[in-house]
């Protein structure tokens, strides 16, 4: 499998991919930013089917349309945002401008599958870079601004009150999510990105109660979905998202047996 | 250096409705401070300006003393904790410490963090996620994020209330203690008046007819006073007609 140019980037690019999403999924779930995250990725199919209309690098759409959503919807306040009206009316609006971009492009329907699927087959080290790039950024501010971003994640009333400017926070970690479902939506596509970026994350909230260890299951069991769907779908010829929705469902469902399990005995203890 | 907290002819108006007014009063250092009056009065606004949530349309917080930056902590009558994100009490109490730019805390941090859950008797409570504790248990988490930066100014917004009482006495005696040994000032709105006489070393009778400061002695045994705050014949609506002067006091702003 290992001999193949193609699955050794797959391998590289899903694995920094994936880390990014088991670690910032941890915040988006504290700050019930799950739907957010949806919308994003949706906004970011408009952005790829607007690159290839405009013939201008994928990445550049996506990252252009993304960001411009992530501004709207700091400026909008995310508490309106998380009204499902609001979710739904932008959501179906993203979709209907991909539509319309994939259209006026004349694009082929393999391309617009890819958009909305992903697919790990036609990556390239350029594209392996970008990924890098934009992983190691992501990364890099996340541990920065670890501290600041974890309280208002996990306390609001408690960051505010400290003093913290929550507002900065709020729009840089938006700004952080846009760029990493910019990169995201080219491996798992815009359907999954959702899956990657909060199923592990949600998951691992079941086997810890430290916000550190919360981080490091995140993103072992994001890791693992996507290896794991590399090599079922290297094996199979059936599509790699599957496997990595599958195994990050696997993984939430089990957590969520072990955390009964554990609060019962928890309970009988008391 | 233990610091003074000023509160100069503060103002504040809110939705066109005038909140505070005129509000002066001072605070001396390691002192506990009672914040009483009726619901509407104006007591979380007041809190709120002093953290700085709110901006005051005139008038000034201060504290006097050195030029370090003022650190404060805050408990609130109650957080909304998300059972679905079960964190641990020691993570919770350690979310208070954002002055390292490491993800990791120091050995410096570490020491600080066991000494406050010591010191809030929470060290017990470390792995426990904070879903599963009780109200008095919650609460002394709460205080032990804000006291674990050491602040020099501490802000209790009712954090008693719900409470059974010995937990709120324990509570109490927490600050109390914080206060004695570390100089924290601490301002607490309570409504339990027996607390406060226990408690406070100064109390702040607010009302939206005006303001009284005085030791808990000489507020909460004048009947005419308290019963013209709680119960008085004045709508909370009512329009401010006198607004008391520092130099009016003890009883300005109220039938005497």
């Amino acid at each position: 499998m290992f001999q193949y140019d193609f699955m050794q980037h797959a391998f590289i690019a899903g694995t920094l991919i994936a880390m990014m999403c088991g670690v910032i999924g941890v915040f988006i779930i504290a700050r019930s930013l799950s739907f957010i995250a949806h919308t994003l990725s949706h906004i970011g199919f408009a952005g790829a089917a607007f690159s290839a209309y405009a013939g201008i690098d994928p990445l550049l759409g996506l990252l252009l349309f993304t960001i411009a959503g992530a501004v709207g919807v700091g400026q909008l306040g995310v508490r309106m945002y998380r009204r499902d009206a609001s979710i739904s009316v932008i959501l179906s609006l993203a979709l209907g401008l991909g539509i319309l971009f994939l259209s006026l492009g004349n694009i082929q329907g393999n391309y617009s599958r890819t958009l909305l699927f992903g697919s790990v087959v036609g990556i390239d080290m350029q594209d392996i870079w970008q990924i890098v790039l934009i992983t190691v950024f992501v990364l890099v501010v996340l541990a920065v601004g670890y501290r600041w971003l974890k309280f208002d994640s996990f306390d609001q009333v408690g960051a505010q009150s400290a003093g913290l400017p929550i507002r900065l926070i709020s729009i840089g970690f938006l700004l952080l999510m846009a760029a990493a479902t910019s990169v995201t939506v080219q491996i798992v596509g815009a359907l999954l990105v959702f899956a990657l970026m909060t199923v592990p994350a949600a998951a691992a909230r079941f086997y810890t109660q430290s916000i550190f260890g919360m981080i490091l299951i995140s993103t072992l069991i994001a890791v693992l979905s996507v290896w794991f769907g590399l090599i079922a779908g290297y094996y199979t010829n059936a599509p790699i998202s599957f496997f990595i929705v599958f195994f990050n469902a696997i993984s939430y469902f089990f957590g969520m047996f072990f955390h009964r399990v554990r609060e019962r005995r928890r309970v009988l203890a008391s | 250096m233990l610091r003074q907290l000023q509160i100069h002819q503060l103002q504040v108006r809110f939705n066109g409705e005038q909140i505070l007014n005129d509000l002066s009063f001072k605070v001396a250092p390691g002192e506990l401070f009672a914040i009483i009056g009726p619901n509407g009065a104006g007591k979380s606004t007041l809190l709120k300006s002093i953290l700085g949530l709110i901006h005051p349309q005139q008038g000034d917080v201060s504290i006097l003393g050195d030029h370090r930056k003022v650190i404060v902590g805050y408990v609130p009558q109650s957080r909304v904790i998300d059972d679905e994100t079960p964190i641990s009490a020691s993570d919770f109490v350690s979310l208070g410490q954002i002055s390292g730019f490491l993800p990791w805390l120091s050995r410096k941090e570490k020491k600080a963090l066991n000494e406050i859950m010591q010191f809030t008797d929470t060290k017990r409570l470390a792995n426990k996620p904070i879903g599963t504790l009780s109200g008095g248990e919650r609460q002394r988490v709460f205080l032990a994020q804000a006291l674990v930066r050491k602040p020099d100014l501490l802000l209790l917004d009712e954090s008693t209330a719900n409470l059974d009482p010995e937990a709120q006495i324990q509570m109490m005696e927490l600050v109390k203690n914080a206060a004695k040994e570390w100089g924290v000032t601490a301002l607490f709105i309570c409504h339990d008046l027996q607390m406060v006489g226990t408690y406070a070393d100064q109390v702040l009778l607010l009302s939206r007819q005006g303001y009284k400061t005085g030791h808990p002695e000489d507020i909460l045994h004048d009947r005419e006073l308290m019963t013209t705050v709680f119960h008085g014949s004045s709508s909370e609506n009512d329009t401010i007609h006198h607004v008391p002067t520092e130099s009016e006091l003890p009883l300005a702003g109220f039938p005497q």
